[in-house]
């Protein structure tokens, strides 16, 4: 691309000079309007700005190429995945976690899309975590709620179910942050939320000073989650201590 | 007491007629009270800036029309070296302006070496925004400050 | 807590008290990177042994306030007033004014030098959490309380701390058609202003080298129709030189991280491509040969990639490339233009600004474009420049011109998440910050 935008303009650089001294040189000859000097200079810009849309717009179908790329590995591996699945008799759910070997990690808490559920339950989804990220937290429990309420088996509710609690416990709602946590834990637990519904559980159970029990939804994690991420089990760690679990 | 007053308005009055006699001259090349082929005339009766439109860098018609003005007055006194100098207004950073401020400059160079002016005559020269004349924040302002002015030397 | 780097500063030597590391506890640590945080409270009491201590006691206040990330509490809702140095203080009567933690201080005489110690207490846990001692010559007080808010910024959120550090902008004065820049250098809370141009001609657009010694700028000739050139200047001699001996003008210079070259635009004919200088060969090379405006070039914090700003495509863009040259591709694709891009130090990130729908905002995005948020907004934000731990920005924002009015031009800083900004005082208007890297100890 930059060899290709490299070469028109030492080529339009030659080009501008050849004419220009063809301007200078015949300026009575026959057709002079053709070749006069401001002509050539006025050709000479309308052909730079040309070019400057024309690389603008490689720019962009490149652009969206590499996204449609990045897209199909994705489907393929959703598909893949779920062919396997079916191969094993184990139905066709979508491939947990969303797996995307090509896509860039998401710069949000926002997990990865499903392409399982329908649009709506997808849409309802993403506005609530946009509210969310925008510090609507009265607003994104409200969508948060209507997802549940409509969609409480899709792949995405178990995330959902512990937005809901995020979004209390930044509100400092301990009761309802609580409520929703356990929830999650309960209904969703094999959900990639899983680890994070039961931590916060904890973390909940703790501020709102009922260490005992925080204590023993610790200990459940190790059990529950023996394959948590290292980040996790960290962070549990630092929990027991803080709270003096024995 | 009366009697000052109205002293005072009429030699107001005639201050007031003359200023505006004095501004149909200088907009009448023919009866201009400057010198020709002298910087005040090149900036009265030639015109020694062009605008552009925003972020571009292609001399308008009427920049066109000033240019030719230019270029005429330039063959007859060939005495004069010029500088073009390109400005930008505010509504783009700073380092990018001084650059397309240098780009209007050359443009205009361009437009007048077309037009017969030896290269080795023009000098250009970049200010990007940090010259605005007149200062101000609003379009107006800011159409004023997109603009080539050709100093002579 | 050891920090080691920070303990032989200024032939200083770390206390071996407290050097137990001690396990981060919620209400004494903060993660910068949660949705929500509370400031945390922190009692700092006016150091003893010395009147400068209460003066060392102000500037971490000050500094650890400013952070955004810190609540400092005033000192006279302490209960405890006889707390010193050497022995733990009373724990619940700081828990009572709401204290997560107690900084206290000692200042001594070591031989011509003052010596100050100080302890970092977490009143939660009821442990010391940080102790340090420095010596230095009393003139130097300021930076060392510098160093202590660097410590205890560090302690509690994890990053490195920037308030040892200076910031070089340009200072505005005058009407807006005769305006005076002229490059002035401040620390970072805003102490030890001084100029370093005379402000005879316009310059502006100044950066630092890694260790602070020099600085490159663009600044105006004498004669208004000589070009503008990038000069590089020693801060402390005064001493300055032009940089390179290109034919048209040259703006917008950038250090490499390793201050051996600098990174510019020229513009001639029309164009404006990127070059590389070595700042003492004074080799030059060309790194981009298009035919549109390539410029604010910045290096990768690895040296080893430049990011910069172009029009090839119609309107300002940023791109990526090898620091050689070549290999250049597009990263921004977001409505709008997109203007002076910063690479992070810690090379996460990529600050700009953003020209869209008639106003103008700093904002990040990842090195491969993804991700992209916007921090601030207003008529006209521009310049962000990265304080040294890549967690906090600085730029310039000024207001409208009315009625032959000047509007007012200031700095501003704002940490990564976009939640904190203040305005950053100076003596007089001031654009183009460029915050400097940890001064070297």
């Amino acid at each position: 691309m930059a060899a290709f935008e490299r070469q028109l303009s030492s080529a339009m650089k030659f080009f501008r000079s050849s004419l220009l001294a063809i301007a200078l040189v015949l300026p009575t000859a026959a057709g002079a309007q053709r070749l006069d000097p401001v002509y050539v200079e006025d050709r000479f810009n309308q052909l730079q700005q040309s070019i400057t849309m024309l690389t603008g717009q490689i720019e962009q179908l490149q652009y969206r190429n590499q996204q449609l790329q990045q897209q199909l590995e994705k489907m393929q591996a959703d598909y893949e995945y779920r062919l396997d699945q079916m191969e094993k008799g184990r139905g066709g759910g979508p491939r947990p976690g969303g797996g995307a070997k090509a896509a860039a990690p998401a710069p949000s808490p926002a997990p990865p899309p499903s392409a399982a559920a329908g649009g709506n339950a997808d849409q309802l989804y993403h506005d609530a975590m946009k509210k969310l990220q925008d510090g609507d937290n009265a607003g994104a429990e409200r969508g948060f709620k209507a997802f549940l309420q409509s969609h409480s088996r899709h792949a995405l509710a178990g995330n959902a179910q512990y937005w809901l609690g995020e979004s209390y416990y930044a509100r400092r709602n301990y009761q309802n942050a609580m409520t929703a946590f356990a929830e999650g834990y309960k209904t969703y637990k094999a959900s990639p939320k899983g680890p994070d519904n039961l931590l916060k559980l904890g973390i909940t159970l703790a501020v709102l000073g009922r260490k005992a029990d925080a204590c023993q939804v610790f200990a459940k994690f190790s059990q529950d989650y023996p394959r948590a991420t290292d980040l996790q089990k960290r962070r549990v760690d630092q929990e027991r201590r803080k709270n003096g679990c024995g | 007491m009366m009697r000052t007053f109205k002293a005072f308005a009429v030699i107001a009055a005639m201050i007031v007629m003359a200023a505006c006699s004095n501004q149909q001259e200088a907009a009448a090349p023919a009866t201009t009270t400057v010198t020709p082929g002298s910087v005040a005339d090149f900036r009265q009766n030639v015109g020694d800036r062009v605008f552009f439109d925003t972020d571009m860098s292609v001399i308008r018609e009427d920049g066109r029309q000033t240019l030719n003005r230019q270029a005429e007055w330039l063959k007859k006194y060939t005495q004069y070296q010029i500088t073009i100098e390109g400005h930008c207004d505010e509504r783009g950073t700073r380092e990018y302006n001084f650059a397309l401020g240098e780009r209007r400059a050359n443009a205009a160079k361009q437009y007048l070496v077309a037009q017969g002016i030896p290269a080795a005559r023009i000098k250009t020269i970049s200010f990007g925004k940090e010259n605005p004349d007149p200062p101000g924040s609003d379009e107006a302002a800011w159409a004023r400050n997109r603009r080539d002015v050709t100093a002579l030397q | 807590m050891m920090l080691p780097r920070r303990s032989t500063i200024l032939g200083g030597a770390a206390l071996a008290a407290g050097a137990a590391a001690v396990p981060a506890r919620a209400q004494l640590t903060i993660d910068m990177t949660r949705p929500t945080f509370e400031p945390v409270p922190i009692a700092i009491v006016d150091f003893a042994g010395d009147r400068v201590g209460a003066d060392i006691a102000n500037v971490v206040r000050n500094d650890l306030q400013n952070s955004g990330l810190f609540r400092s509490l005033p000192p006279s809702s302490f209960i405890q007033r006889d707390v010193n140095a050497s022995t733990p203080p009373r724990f619940p009567e700081w828990r009572q004014i709401g204290a997560a933690g107690v900084v206290v201080g000692q200042v001594g005489q070591a031989g011509g030098n003052i010596k100050v110690d100080f302890r970092l207490w977490d009143v939660v846990v009821g442990q010391q959490a940080a102790g340090l001692s420095f010596t230095s010559q009393p003139a130097n007080w300021r930076r060392l309380a510098h160093i202590i808010a660097d410590a205890i910024y560090k302690r509690v959120t994890g990053e490195e701390g920037y308030f040892d550090t200076r910031i070089a902008y340009v200072a505005e004065s005058g009407p807006g058609n005769a305006r005076v820049k002229r490059i002035a250098i401040m620390d970072q809370d805003g102490a030890n202003n001084r100029y370093i141009t005379d402000g005879r001609t316009l310059a502006v657009t100044p950066r630092f080298s890694p260790t602070l010694q020099e600085i490159v700028y663009m600044a105006f000739g004498e004669n208004r129709s000589t070009p503008p050139r990038v000069y590089l200047q020693n801060v402390d001699s005064g001493r300055r030189e032009l940089l390179g001996n290109f034919p048209g003008m040259s703006f917008a210079p950038r250090f490499s991280p390793d201050g051996t070259k600098v990174v510019m635009s020229i513009a001639a004919d029309g164009r404006t491509n990127i070059y590389e200088m070595d700042v003492r060969g004074r080799a030059q090379r060309q790194l981009t040969n298009s035919s549109a405006i390539d410029t604010s070039p910045c290096f990768s914090n690895d040296g080893t990639q430049i990011v910069f700003n172009s029009d090839r495509g119609g309107s300002q863009q940023l791109y990526v490339m090898s620091a050689s040259g070549g290999g250049e591709r597009r990263i921004s694709f977001g409505e709008g233009r997109y203007a002076t891009p910063v690479w992070s130090p810690r090379g996460d990130w990529i600050a700009f600004t953003k020209i869209s729908g008639g106003s103008f905002g700093i904002g990040v995005m990842r090195t491969d474009g993804g991700g992209e948020r916007m921090l601030a907004s207003g008529f006209l934000v521009e310049g962000p420049t990265w304080a040294p731990n890549g967690r906090v920005l600085a730029y310039f924002r000024q207001q409208p011109s009315s009625a032959g009015r000047t509007g007012a031009v200031t700095l501003h800083q704002v940490d990564i998440t976009g939640r904190f900004e203040r305005q950053i005082p100076t003596p007089t208007d001031a654009s183009d910050p460029a915050w400097s890297p940890l001064i070297p100890q």
